[in-house]
């Protein structure tokens, strides 16, 4: 940084010199009336240039460039330099992280997106969160092969590139682990949105149905589950009854335009959208048909909730909506009294989000946001309200209404029916707590509190 | 003794059940007067309630116009769904008629008519099916090398003739699955603990949540095997050296670390007691905590989108209506300050996080 900054007062047009630097540290409701002031004197004339003044009067002026740099001074790199493309190092702080005291080890173990971090609904295949059982395997798509058994006329067996063959579907769907926001069932525990929505991503992926092939090897009647099972170590397998795997389940080769990541279950994965991530097997090698579920040890031991009065529900299948605010968020702290833009992901496992509300009172009012990407069924969906903030102590919170009336609860109504010993399924609301922009060295802290 | 443990959620499952002669027929007619009820309980008509709301089958309106106002909250509503003949219950009637040990089932609840739509399009009523011809037949013969899946049933599970004692099997668990899950199944370096006494029942929200294993928590104990055989030892699963006898062995050691019974007598596995699919089955019908299970309960909440001045019991820590009450974050298990706070502060340059994460 070279440039000389000089204390010079800015120009101010008629408009801006009524309001003046006070004005402008009062915040946006003395802009606001300053525009009315310009618009009453420029009625009906279209835009006006001079009200892109009014909130940076009396500013200092910046009186020298910046210097060129090295960017503009000398050639950059030449093509093919990463015949696979990296972020720009700048960016090396975006990953997907963990905590080291989760698990005993990486092999079993869990990874989350940096979500705060994240822009659109799409997540970049190197930032999808992992969730292994039995560790990653490399597996050479060649040697593998998917098998349709059991409760089948037709026992099959398939070749990547017999998959490939069939009709192919595209889909962006979030995935998510039941677990997200588990860490918030015994309070709160960390700071951070990574770390308490994190267990998620959004992709779209390609593929092909499920029901196409399970047609094709001709499922029996009396086949009334289907039993997918992976080619790791830990041979991930779950039961689906087959309205679920015929409703809009498929079996998916890409991801984002390329073939799965080893992470995601190269070469092939098992999509069962708006359902808890864990039953979307990775690594798919066997589909059994069967006629009972399998009562898999993942899903009677884990993915499995236990009440307040010492029973336990199982097959909790689907994500309920749920929604977060990513900015501002715990990672961030605010810059000072004035608007900013609330913004955040909603998603649920049942269909499309309807609505979006966000409170900065503690969850006493609330005001509709707008979408800022398009709304697709059981995928990420982005809101943003518009917010000024007059620098006082704020209780952030969305509430997600989806397509089916379904409305996310806040925390003490789910905690009064489950508990706290749940593990899985805590989709209620969270809170961020604003500090007061004159709360000391604190003042504008974004905090993860919870009700 | 199989002993159900008397809780809301069971007995209420056998009320229930008594009177329940499952009545829910499609409505096929399509005319049925708004006050039809299933099994004098349920608007019959809920497809047509449903679907005059715009297919919002989780709207509170609709879910009361079905079920009732009053039985459609809390813990009653849970109750309310454990009954098969509820649309929105995700039970099926004969996963409980199979008793407590039978292979329970759960469903896509009738309420949720979209993914029923779905599946009929995709598949039920797909008269214009033709195969492509694209895989390869197998022998289904050729596939006992791959199926390692044993259900709920026991199906699936090795000869009777094929087996250890106890005692052969606790050897053969020093020798792979100690190191990681403790001598007697109490877990060691974080792995978990197969073999504890914990009363599941703790809510309190500052106790510790209540550890879960096979003899407290597993439904099933054929699932043991069924896991140990596909994923165990954790470095080198599904072990030739080990077979399905040494994984019955393990599996009838760990069950045994458990005290767990299998006759009406309580009669426990003994050290010399030849274990093989025969006794696991025996003790797969005595799992203490078989009969404390339901399929999927939610959402029996289910809110009215309140946008000003909302209720108190909406607002603020445990609903107290004041949303300056409220919980704040816990120290790391470390003893470490939260993750980034020194950087959000602007006391620590922008980094990493905390260390080690």
């Amino acid at each position: 940084m070279t440039d000389k900054m000089e204390e010079k007062v800015a120009l101010q047009t008629d408009a801006s010199r009524n309001q003046g630097r006070r004005a402008f540290l009062k915040g946006s409701a003395a802009v606001a009336g300053g525009v009315m002031f310009t618009q009453a004197a420029h009625a009906s004339s279209g835009f006006d240039p001079k009200k892109a003044v009014a909130p940076y009067a009396g500013k200092a002026e910046l009186t020298e460039v910046l210097q060129d740099g090295a960017a503009r001074k000398s050639l950059g790199f030449g093509v093919r330099k990463y015949p696979y493309g990296m972020p720009s190092p700048f960016e090396k702080e975006v990953q997907r992280r963990t905590l080291e005291w989760l698990t005993p080890d990486s092999m079993a173990s869990i990874t989350m997106s940096p979500i705060h971090q994240l822009h659109g609904i799409i997540t970049p295949n190197g930032l999808h969160f992992e969730r292994f059982h039995g560790g990653v395997p490399t597996i050479n798509p060649d040697d593998h092969r998917l098998v349709i058994h059991g409760l089948v006329e037709r026992p099959l067996i398939f070749t990547m590139d017999d998959l490939k063959r069939f009709p192919s579907i595209s889909r962006i769907h979030f995935v998510e682990c039941p677990a997200n926001g588990a860490l918030e069932w015994k309070g709160i525990q960390l700071n951070s949105v990574q770390w308490t929505h994190g267990m998620m991503s959004c992709v779209e992926y390609t593929g092909v149905r499920l029901s196409d092939l399970l047609k094709e090897a001709g499922i029996k009647p009396e086949g009334k589950w289907i039993i997918p099972e992976g080619a790791d170590a830990s041979g991930m397998s779950r039961s689906l009854p087959v309205e679920l795997a015929m409703d809009d389940c498929f079996i998916a080769y890409a991801q984002n335009g390329e073939a799965l990541r080893r992470e995601q279950g190269y070469p092939i994965r098992l999509v069962v959208p708006g359902c808890e991530a864990n039953m979307w097997v990775k690594y798919l090698r066997r589909i059994m048909v069967h006629d009972v579920p399998l009562q898999h040890r993942e899903e009677t031991s884990k993915y499995t909730e236990l009440m307040p009065d010492g029973t336990a529900q199982r097959f909790s299948w689907y994500m309920e909506a749920n929604s977060v605010i990513t900015y501002p968020s715990p990672d961030f702290k605010m810059q000072g009294p004035g608007k900013y833009y609330v913004r955040g992901l909603a998603w649920s496992g049942r269909g499309k989000v309807a609505h979006v509300d966000v409170s900065t009172d503690g969850g006493k009012n609330w005001k509709e946001a707008h979408f800022t990407s398009v709304v697709l069924d059981k995928a990420w969906t982005r809101f943003e309200l518009e917010w000024d903030w007059d620098g006082s102590e704020a209780f952030l919170m969305s509430r997600v209404t989806d397509e089916t009336g379904y409305v996310q609860p806040p925390m003490p109504q789910m905690r009064k029916l489950e508990g706290t010993n749940n593990v899985y399924h805590r989709t209620a609301m969270v809170t961020w707590r604003v500090h007061a922009w004159e709360d000391g060295k604190s003042g504008g802290l974004i905090e993860n509190v919870q009700y | 003794m199989y002993n159900t443990n008397k809780t809301i959620v069971a007995v209420s499952v056998a009320a229930l059940l008594t009177g329940s002669a499952f009545a829910m027929s499609e409505n096929s007619n399509g005319n049925a007067e708004v006050s039809a009820k299933i099994d004098g309980k349920y608007a019959s008509n809920y497809a047509e309630i449903i679907k005059n709301a715009d297919g919002k089958y989780l709207d509170k309106a609709v879910i009361e116009a079905i079920l009732g106002e009053e039985a459609t909250h809390g813990r009653n509503g849970m109750v309310g769904k454990l009954d098969p003949a509820n649309p929105y219950s995700f039970e099926v009637d004969d996963s409980i008629d199979g008793g407590n040990h039978g292979n329970a089932q759960c469903k896509i609840p009738k309420a949720f008519v979209e993914v029923h739509e779905s599946a009929a399009k995709n598949y039920f009523d797909d008269d214009r099916f033709v195969a492509r011809g694209f895989g390869t037949p197998i022998a289904e013969t050729a596939l006992e090398k791959w199926n390692i899946s044993v259900d709920g049933d026991g199906k699936g599970l090795p000869d009777p003739s094929v087996g250890m004692t106890i005692e052969e099997g606790g050897q053969i668990y020093v020798q792979f699955c100690a190191m990681c899950h403790g001598e007697f199944g109490e877990g060691a370096k974080g792995y978990l603990a197969l073999a504890v006494e914990e009363d599941l029942v703790t809510s309190s929200f500052t106790d510790p949540a209540p550890m879960k294993s096979v003899g407290n928590y597993w439904p099933y104990a054929v699932t043991l095997f069924d896991y140990i055989r596909r994923t165990m030892p954790f470095w080198t699963p599904n072990a030739p050296y080990i077979g399905d006898a040494g994984y019955l062995g393990m599996a009838g050691y760990i069950l045994q670390s458990n005290y767990l019974v299998m006759d009406d007598e309580g009669t426990e596995l003994e050290d010399d007691t030849f274990f093989n699919s025969e006794v696991l089955m025996k003790v797969n019908k005595y799992m203490p905590n078989q009969g404390n299970w339901f399929c999927d309960h939610r959402p029996v909440i289910h809110n009215a989108r309140c946008m000003t001045n909302c209720p108190d019991d909406q607002v603020g820590w445990d609903g107290t209506g004041d949303p300056t009450q409220y919980r704040q974050a816990r120290k790391l298990p470390d003893g470490t300050p939260q993750y980034n706070v020194p950087q959000r502060l602007h006391e620590d340059k922008p980094g990493v996080g905390h260390a080690g994460m």
